[in-house]
């Protein structure tokens, strides 16, 4: 089990289309991942949509990512890095 | 279902003009009534099947929208709809409708709306505004899923060519989104002459017919459909004589050549007698950006710059709003451009910021809203302080009951600038104008002329808050009489205070895109109209036809009257009397039965 602490720094929040890419991104991996508000208000599974949206993450909300099976390591290391780019997919066109 | 299925006629308002022959594209976006019922223990496998079918349709909808979206509108856009389909594919949501039909044994539909409704409660606790709209995408989904059950087809994604749009109610924001290329025509069962949806018709130039009451329920996708709005009329399944009867006065139509083949005047509007009135142009949408120059407005009088934000869906930063300043400023070019502050709250905040209010109309809305939310108003006003720099503009603070209005707006229009200058940032000076919309405001407008640069008079509003009148509300629309010698008094009282304040006063409601209340207009006072682009040749036409002084005359006689049927029938006889040749009977107000 792997865990990090990331805070969402996306102006609108973990809105619809961010969720969206987190668990698109999330789905790829046989391990589970976990989602927790670090003030202890909710936790979701990060490949249900619902379940991230209901986690009502605003911007500058600090969430606890739990990882646990075989490809933990990489699955934390990529959502990690769809957090840095506050969801926006890597384009080198765009800056 | 094999019998040719027979001609019906519904009638209604035309809101934008045109005649169109198309098919039937429903959208939905009301709420659609599903029903309770149980199922017997054997039935639960097939009430199970058909939740199931039902999803997988949705989900080919959906993936078949997406496409045309990323190619449409591009990947960022597309997304939204992948969280649409992730939504469908989602065990939860999924789980609890099929435990629900089987342990209640109930229709699917009412499993969906119940497990649905659960989820929209806990969304509607959610503490962040932006987040806790994005319950819509929930509603928007399910709504699909209840379609999908009760196998209609709503076939968003075949926008054929002559698309005729059918809603029951059509969001400004759908309406901002319509694929310009194939959507022929609008019709809705409900709204007015001065709803969004009619304004942006107008505005795009898409013919719409609205305040059909039952015709959305009784239209099909793909049926035939004739919209034609000069007479507020919309004919289903025409039959073959009436079809042809249509497609003759379509070809004569486009013979005839309306106003796209008469050249268009662009030099100043003098009256008869030499009085000159400024015509400017309304605009909200790009789409419109083209008419600005085409038509000869001098320059943007409103810029309703919260349909910024029902296009993009959210807040913008103060980059993109810059962006939007910017490009606004060009196009108006020496003239100006007149921003209004995002005029949030009412009809538009369902799609966009506030939570639902009781009576939007008089909750926090316009510039309360900016008052409240000060990072909203301060990001817009940076940017629209900044973009000046780059052209000319101004700022009008929307919905200003007093002076204190003004003067807390003024405080942080203040505060920025000196902010920006200290920071170094290149800013250009604006002036700061009032809209006169509210009855109160009318009251005091003396004393509000002393602290601003211009007034701004937003009739749609002034007759709403003046009549107490819900516009886009078809039960009262014969309530809604822009005539009325009320609404009149208040327009004349404005226009003097701001004369006697030495301020310009602009009349930028629906009611100057009208020739005839144009001219009413002139007769009041007013010398500077702003309105939807595309009227300005006719309203040119008319107020260069006109004398000032008799129009005043006129105007005179409306404001003593005591009732809109007699400021109505009045303008009727005087103007069809004096100006035959200019208001024919047809744009002129109906005489009342």
């Amino acid at each position: 089990m792997v865990e990090r602490t990331l805070r969402v720094e996306a102006r609108l929040g973990l809105h619809a289309r961010a969720a969206a890419r987190l668990v698109r991104v999330a789905s790829r991996f046989r391990s589970s991942l976990r989602l927790e508000r670090c003030d202890g208000g909710a936790t979701a599974d990060a490949k249900s949509i619902l379940s991230v949206l209901m986690l009502a993450a605003s911007c500058g909300t600090e969430l606890r990512i739990v990882a646990e099976g075989v490809d933990e390591e990489q699955a934390i290391r990529e959502v990690g890095e769809l957090f840095a780019a506050s969801f926006e997919e890597a384009d080198p066109s765009v800056k | 279902m094999k019998t040719e299925p027979r001609e019906i006629r519904w009638h209604g308002l035309g809101v934008s003009e045109g005649l169109v022959i198309g098919r039937v594209l429903r959208m939905h976006n009301g709420t659609k009534y599903v029903y309770r019922t149980t199922v017997e223990e054997a039935e639960i496998e097939h009430e199970l099947r058909r939740f199931h079918a039902a999803v997988r349709l949705a989900r080919r909808q959906l993936t078949a929208i997406k496409e045309r979206a990323e190619k449409e509108l591009g990947r960022d856009h597309a997304y939204i709809f992948d969280a649409h389909l992730l939504l469908l594919e989602d065990e939860k949501l999924i789980g609890d409708v099929e435990q629900f039909i089987t342990e209640e044994r109930i229709n699917a539909e009412w499993a969906v709306k119940v497990v649905s409704d659960h989820l929209l409660v806990v969304y509607s606790e959610i503490k962040d505004d932006y987040l806790r709209e994005r319950g819509s995408d929930i509603e928007d989904v399910v709504q699909r899923l209840v379609v999908a059950l009760s196998g209609e087809r709503p076939k968003q994604s075949s926008l054929s060519e002559h698309s005729v749009i059918v809603s029951h109610d059509l969001l400004p924001s759908a309406v901002a989104e319509l694929d310009l290329e194939h959507a022929r025509a609008i019709a809705t069962d409900l709204g007015g002459w001065t709803s969004h949806t009619a304004i942006l018709a107008r505005g795009l130039g898409v013919p719409a017919v609205v305040g059909l009451r039952d015709f959305y329920r009784r239209a099909r996708t793909g049926d035939v459909v004739i919209v034609d709005s000069f007479r507020g009329d919309v004919v289903l399944h025409p039959s073959p004589q009436t079809l042809e009867q249509y497609q003759t006065e379509v070809a004569s139509r486009a013979l005839g050549g309306r106003t796209e083949l008469a050249p268009l005047e662009t030099g100043p509007v003098l009256t008869q007698d030499g009085v000159e009135i400024i015509l400017r142009a309304n605009v909200e949408l790009p789409a419109e950006f083209d008419g600005v120059r085409k038509y000869g407005a001098r320059g943007v009088g409103l810029y309703r710059s919260e349909f910024l934000l029902t296009r993009l869906g959210g807040m913008l930063s103060e980059e993109e709003q810059y962006a939007a300043y910017v490009a606004v400023a060009k196009l108006a070019a020496g003239e100006g451009a007149i921003v209004r502050l995002f005029d949030l709250g009412g009809e538009q905040a369902r799609n966009s910021l506030s939570e639902s209010e009781r009576n939007p109309a008089l909750g926090l809305r316009a510039i309360r809203f900016g008052l409240r939310h000060e990072p909203t108003i301060r990001t817009q006003v940076r940017a629209i302080l900044r973009a000046a720099n780059e052209g000319r503009l101004d700022i009008v603070l929307p919905m200003i009951v007093d002076v204190h209005d003004v003067q807390r707006a003024r405080e942080i229009i203040k505060q920025e600038q000196v902010r920006l200058a200290e920071e170094g940032i290149p800013q250009g000076s604006v002036r700061v104008g009032a809209m006169i919309e509210v009855p109160a405001a009318v009251l005091t407008a003396e004393k509000i002329a002393r602290t601003v640069d211009f007034f701004e008079l937003g009739t749609n509003d002034l007759v709403q808050y003046t009549l107490a009148v819900d516009r886009g509300n078809d039960e009262v629309a014969e309530w809604f009489r822009t005539l009325h010698p009320a609404v009149l008094q208040g327009i004349a009282q404005s226009l003097k205070a701001a004369q006697q304040a030495g301020i310009p006063a602009i009349v930028c409601g629906e009611m100057a895109s009208t020739p005839v209340y144009a001219a009413l207009l002139v007769g009041l006072g007013a010398t500077d109209l702003s309105m939807t682009p595309s009227s300005i040749p006719r309203v040119r036409r008319a107020l260069t036809s006109i004398d000032s002084k008799s129009v005043s005359r006129i105007a005179a006689e409306c404001l003593s009257c005591a009732t809109a049927n007699e400021v109505e029938e009045l303008i009727r006889d005087r103007f069809g009397r004096q100006w035959p040749d200019v208001f024919d009977p047809d744009s002129l107000p109906l005489p009342k039965g």
